[in-house]
């Protein structure tokens, strides 16, 4: 692939991290917090950070020729 | 709710979404592309809509409240990280797009067979697809029936509402192929948002607001705030349904069939960032339903009457209650359409025609018009039988699914990839998840919804360092993602010289 296309794509990886705490985060230092600040506003959050990763993971797209 | 109004609903829904069906022909698609595809020309507000109305089933609305009604938090863990593997498109979307362009694939499994040289790639994804997709379209036709049956009290039968159901996909996909389902499907996401947040909305206030809510679950349900919680999302559960979810824009046809269909990378980003957004709203709103349902109504005999009960309750006005009822119908109409419409493309495209070479494409298009009725007469008698079985293999639908996910990546990323390892892969994993559904999914106490994608993994790249690639074809799909991504807007078009390093 040409360097100038996709050079946001390694981003990705946050995206994986996101993920991955996703998984760890609510079942370790959130389990006993029963209150809507705890899983619930996490995985929020988290779903929010994907979104802002993506806006701008994708940025490259606008710069690609379509013919 | 009386019964007249929801036949007027229904009437006025069907009228418009007709019309506007009928308005998105733009003379007769006569190709395969242009029928199951709107010529590659789709732009990025209506893909967006259509592939949250296509992703977001029934299941949203009466499924997800339930399972948060059920097990608490767990069920909005469960929905960000599938909706964290959508940003999967972000990565292959281009390199899809690219080859769709090149090649003219119309099917994800034609571009499978395509790229490992098999025809029997194409076959046994295109096969396996059905397998898997056919009883979970069912499961939304039975939705319907259920719902109309739930809230009339028996006045509109479990039949007539599955029968009404299957007529207006069925309708809908014939009226322009993918462009009117498109079109139908961006008038049911957008009834699907507003009028489910409404309801959201009013609840909560009624409940007392956002605070009072949580407070209420803190203090008198508390376990619904944490996981495992009450114990449903156990973690080995939370990553059997996790895990093939997370590969669901990918593993699922009728929704890698989109990434085909935009008219430019800026149309696919829109369609992405446009269901990311739509889809967060709509996560956030169906786990809150759950709650609230269980704040007020924390008896219910079944999970699965969190939504009905809310819908009957004193905090929804009828209108708005029959108005969500017709989006959750629509709901479920929009995912079996675009089902049944990428199914019919396969088995036309990648069955029919490989079994008859030298098909002409006009005789492929009428196979899969042919095929649309024969697929939705096939859900509905599985929706009609009502067995448990139903259930049991929608839930094994995502886990099969995941068999083509390592041919999928492969694809795309490794040049050692081979037919036969792609073969035996989608093969020996659909088996092997039929083959553990139907002995209790549990494996060394592991549900195959984990095991399904280490199975498919193990054989794609053990069967493939076992066997030759075809080096033409791996060169010629590879080139062409390089040639068509290379390609910038004309107005920074790099020197010759930088552009020689694709």
């Amino acid at each position: 692939m040409k360097p100038e296309f996709g050079k946001r794509s390694k981003w990705i990886w946050l995206v994986w991290i996101i993920v991955l705490l996703s998984y760890l985060v609510p079942y370790t230092l959130l389990s006993n917090v029963a209150l809507w600040y705890g899983s619930f506003l996490f995985w929020a959050v988290a779903g929010l950070i994907v979104i802002a990763l993506n806006v701008f993971i994708t940025k490259d797209f606008e710069d690609h020729s379509n013919d | 709710m009386t019964e007249s109004l929801i036949w007027w609903s229904i009437a006025i829904y069907l009228l418009i979404a007709v019309g506007i069906a009928i308005m998105s022909r733009q003379g007769a698609a006569e190709s395969m592309s242009g029928y199951f595809l709107g010529n590659r020309q789709m732009n990025g507000f209506v893909s967006a809509l259509s592939y949250s109305a296509t992703t977001y089933s029934a299941f949203m609305m009466v499924g997800l409240a339930g399972l948060t009604y059920a097990g608490g938090v767990g069920a909005l863990g469960f929905e960000i990280i599938y909706f964290a593997g959508v940003s999967l498109v972000a990565i292959f979307g281009p390199k899809f797009w690219a080859v769709g362009k090149k090649f003219g694939y119309v099917t994800p499994s034609e571009m499978l067979g395509h790229r490992y040289n098999s025809k029997h790639v194409a076959m046994a994804v295109s096969l396996a697809s059905c397998i898997f997709l056919i009883p979970y379209s069912a499961v939304q036709l039975a939705g319907v029936g259920y719902l109309l049956q739930g809230i009339t009290d028996g006045a509109i039968t479990f039949t007539t509402g599955v029968i009404m159901a299957t007529m207006i996909a069925i309708f809908f996909s014939y009226i322009a192929g993918i462009r009117s389902v498109m079109w139908t499907d961006s008038l049911q996401a957008i009834m699907m948002i507003v009028a489910s947040t409404l309801v959201a909305f009013l609840v909560i206030q009624g409940l007392g607001g956002f605070g009072a809510l949580f407070d209420t679950l803190a203090t008198e349900h508390p376990q619904s705030l944490t996981v495992p919680g009450s114990g449903l999302f156990s973690f080995v559960t939370f990553l059997g349904l996790t895990i093939p979810w997370f590969f669901f824009s990918l593993s699922n046809p009728q929704v890698s069939q989109r990434l085909f269909m935009p008219s430019s990378l800026r149309a696919m980003r829109q369609m992405l960032i446009g269901f990311l957004v739509f889809g967060f709203i709509y996560t956030m709103v169906s786990v809150l339903w759950g709650f609230s349902a269980l704040a007020a109504f924390p008896s219910l005999a079944r999970a699965d009457l969190a939504t009905p009960t809310l819908l009957a309750s004193e905090f929804v006005p009828p209108v708005l209650g029959v108005i969500v009822m017709v989006g959750i119908m629509a709901a479920a109409v929009s995912t079996i359409d675009s089902i049944m419409l990428t199914l019919a493309s396969m088995v036309s495209r990648d069955v029919y025609a490989n079994v008859k070479p030298n098909v002409s494409e006009k005789r492929q298009l009428l196979v899969g018009k042919f095929v649309v009725p024969v697929i939705a007469i096939l859900a509905l008698g599985f929706a009609e039988l009502q067995l448990d079985l139903i259930a049991v293999l929608s839930v094994a639908a995502s886990s099969g699914l995941v068999a083509m996910v390592p041919a999928i990546i492969g694809a795309f990323y490794w040049k050692r990839g081979t037919g036969t390892g792609a073969l035996v892969s989608v093969v020996g994993t659909s088996a092997f998840v039929l083959l553990m559904y139907a002995t209790g999914n549990s494996l060394l106490g592991l549900p195959s919804g984990i095991w399904g994608i280490v199975v498919a993994s193990v054989l794609f790249v053990g069967v493939s360092l076992m066997t030759k690639p075809h080096q033409a074809a791996t060169d010629a799909f590879f080139d062409a993602i390089s040639e068509e991504l290379g390609k910038k807007r004309s107005h920074k078009v790099s020197p010759p010289v930088q552009e020689a390093n694709v």
